[in-house]
């Protein structure tokens, strides 16, 4: 007897150990997991603000206020310059941006609505298969798309106004792209808002003789404002940080503010994707710094629409 | 009175009017996304079915081209075959080589060799470049010219028929080039199954580990929430800074490991496996979630330890969300470029290497559109294969979690 309980012990004690071990390595698997975000932010950093206090090679270290807000992006190192701004690239990604989600936003939205509330159940289905669909097809492909069918439209409509665009590479082209993509995020979230909205909500509303849409519009989108508006800011991240897709549509401007909509243009990130197969030096190491710019324009964007969406969101239907 | 109940008559058709209005902005809005979706789809087969078939698959990208003349001691002769050729090939009973016109998967015109008689002088060549002393003419090559002594050369350009009239008139030639075809995703579609393999590996056990600890481990403390919205931030941060951080880490890390001189597949991996980290989590998590507490302590009450409960238990009964996670980020991987194209580069590749650059089918697209001049009908057609494969995966998942929520009684 006392053997047993002896073999009994030692085994427990044995699976105590691989039990702690086994702890810590899982431990250690979630803090390596948590850490990447630490190194992805402490690399860009520190390579990105290298190439505003080394000289690069003896080009100079790049002045820092001109990098902001000057408009001359002297790519390739055949101009042998430290003269790298990002400035305009800075106005007319945001540009994008917005224009891209004040089409796709109210598409999304109303998508979403009639997903949820109007159409009939088998339609609802097969709605909801096709955004599923949209959500999981590759950026690239949507590129392509872009590149094949959305430039040639854009061509043709800047012709017949008469004017000569790029092969149709232009701030609309990449808006209606980037469009595109975003529709499929904005529904899918704004329709997870709209469906959880409280039933007695609506009741209310048609008990107080609204009719079906008056509810929908007025009761129901406004209580699932915030939802809605979760999918906005999503949806904008999308668009900022999309990169492939728009630089086969965005026809690449080195120079100078643009808000023609039929103008050639860069965003933050075609302009790191730019010549990068065949880059070495200051004209490498710069696409660091636009990543910070680009981190930086996410986060602020977030933050704001975050604390608009706070004001905006709190006002509760009741 | 009268008045008053007209006032509300024309209220209420006005609010008709309006509702109608809106029900018909809401129909309209949802329809585009389905004519997104459809000229998508038309958009990519209309463009790429052309060149989608089984060569595609099989054949290298780069067209390798090759200059022979005759060996001493073979010439003409009289190489009659008992067989008929289509319209359209041309056959040498001289020479004993059928040639035929066909557009290559570039697109080009080009002369095709259709048939080769086993004793054709063109079976055994002398290579005038580098490389192997013996060449032969076989199947499937491309004829691009041949040089004869003291008469014009016959090009591919001006057809299959004329260049065979060339040839019978000859006795000799003095050079021939030739050329395999080109066009093929072979090395894409290898470079991709290579990502598939080393992402999972890196990225599963870390993955699947990390979803473990926190739900079967870790206790709510505010450190738990804080590892848990690390994890999360990493969904926001968009691809091309992960690329950037691939470059920046992984390509010198795996160069100073490995015999990589630059961007490879193994530093693409790991970088797949970072952007890939919070998804695999994410979902294994909620998979861990759903099996039934009773199984723990079940097994646990049955004096099993907790590694045991967790491995033997918890693990198998949520394989099929584990199933999901792996599928979802197969789908990542297929379909990621702007990473890929910092990490591991734009050079598209036929023999591939594991420490060597190559290009994703993704990348692979993204390098011929940035080509001038771009190759859009290649393109869309390994847009096709991407498609669907990526439908494919969705189904896939579709199924997988609607039987897992099922079983434990869970609606979707």
């Amino acid at each position: 007897m006392q053997h047993v309980t002896l073999i009994k012990k030692t085994k427990f004690q044995k699976n105590a150990v691989v039990d702690q071990f086994v702890k810590a390595l899982l431990f250690s698997f979630a803090l390596l997991a948590s850490s990447f975000i630490f190194i992805v932010a402490g690399v860009i950093l520190v390579k990105g603000v290298t190439p505003f206090f080394s000289d690069n090679n003896g080009l100079g270290s790049v002045n820092f206020f001109k990098f902001l807000t000057g408009n001359t992006w002297l790519i390739g190192e055949s101009f042998h310059s430290n003269l790298y701004s990002i400035g305009f690239i800075i106005v007319s990604t945001m540009f994008i941006a917005f224009l891209s989600l004040f089409l796709s936003f109210p598409i999304g939205v109303l998508t979403a609505l009639f997903i949820a509330k109007i159409a009939p159940k088998k339609l609802a289905e097969l709605l909801r298969t096709v955004i599923e669909i949209l959500a999981s097809i590759p950026s690239i492909i949507y590129g392509l798309f872009g590149a094949g069918i959305v430039l040639k439209i854009v061509y043709d409509l800047s012709a017949m106004f008469g004017y000569q665009s790029k092969g149709g590479n232009s701030i609309l082209s990449s808006v209606i792209v980037l469009a595109i993509m975003t529709i499929p995020t904005i529904a899918s979230i704004s329709e997870v808002a709209i469906r959880s909205v409280d039933k007695t909500l609506e009741h209310g509303s048609l008990a107080l003789g609204a009719s079906k849409m008056q509810t929908n519009f007025k009761v129901v989108l406004a209580a699932a404002k915030s939802g809605i508006f979760t999918s906005a800011i999503l949806g904008i991240g999308r668009v900022l940080g999309e990169a492939t897709a728009v630089s086969l549509v965005a026809g690449g401007r080195r120079s100078g503010y643009s808000f023609n909509i039929l103008d050639t243009t860069s965003t933050l990130t075609t302009i790191m994707l730019e010549g990068m197969k065949e880059t070495t030096g200051l004209d490498y190491d710069i696409r660091f710094s636009v990543g910070i710019i680009l981190m930086v324009v996410i986060l602020l964007t977030n933050l704001i629409l975050n604390a608009v969406k706070r004001r905006v969101g709190n006002v509760n239907v009741k | 009175m009268q008045s008053r109940e007209g006032w509300v008559m024309s209220m209420l058709s006005k609010r008709k009017i309006n509702d109608g209005i809106m029900t018909g902005i809401t129909y309209g809005s949802s329809f585009i996304s389905l004519v997104v979706l459809l000229s998508i789809i038309i958009y990519v087969f209309a463009n790429g079915i052309k060149l989608l078939n089984w060569d595609l698959v099989t054949h290298n990208f780069e067209a390798v081209s090759y200059i022979a003349d005759l060996k001493d001691g073979t010439g003409p002769g009289n190489f009659t075959v008992d067989r008929d050729f289509d319209e359209g090939i041309y056959y040498s009973e001289k020479w004993g080589v059928a040639l035929k016109d066909d557009t290559n998967l570039l697109g080009k015109n080009v002369v095709v060799v259709h048939y080769v008689h086993p004793d054709s002088p063109f079976k055994e060549l002398n290579n005038k470049g580098v490389g192997t002393v013996d060449l032969a003419l076989t199947l499937d090559y491309e004829v691009i010219r041949i040089a004869f002594v003291d008469s014009a050369s016959a090009l591919s350009v001006r057809g299959s028929e004329i260049m065979i009239a060339i040839l019978d008139a000859n006795d000799s030639f003095r050079e021939l080039e030739f050329s395999t075809t080109g066009g093929g995703i072979r090395g894409s579609i290898v470079t991709t199954l290579y990502l598939i393999f080393f992402t999972l590996v890196f990225a599963l056990p870390i993955g699947v580990g990390s979803a473990i600890y926190l739900n079967e481990y870790a206790k709510n403390t505010k450190f738990t929430r804080l590892i848990r919205s690390l994890i999360e931030t990493l969904t926001g941060v968009p691809s091309i800074i992960y690329g950037l951080m691939g470059l920046a880490i992984f390509v010198p890390l795996t160069i100073s490991l490995t015999s990589a001189t630059g961007g490879n597949i193994i530093s693409g991996s790991m970088t797949l496996a970072v952007i890939l980290m919070p998804i695999i989590i994410r979902t294994t998590e909620e998979s861990l979630k759903v099996v039934p507490d009773d199984y723990r302590y079940a097994s646990l009450s049955l004096g099993a330890s907790k590694t045991q409960t967790t491995f033997k238990v918890i693990l198998p009964n949520a394989f099929a969300g584990i199933l999901t996670a792996t599928l979802l980020a197969i789908g990542r991987i297929i379909g990621e470029s702007a990473a890929l194209v910092f990490a591991i580069g734009t050079a598209i590749k036929d023999q591939v290497s594991i420490t060597d650059k190559s290009t994703s089918l993704a990348v692979h697209i993204w390098a011929m559109m940035t080509d001038e001049p771009a190759n859009i009908e290649l393109s869309t057609t390994i847009a096709i294969i991407i498609l669907m494969m990526v439908l494919i995966l969705n189904f896939t998942i579709k199924i997988l979690s609607k039987r897992f929520m099922r079983r434990y009684g869970v609606k979707a």
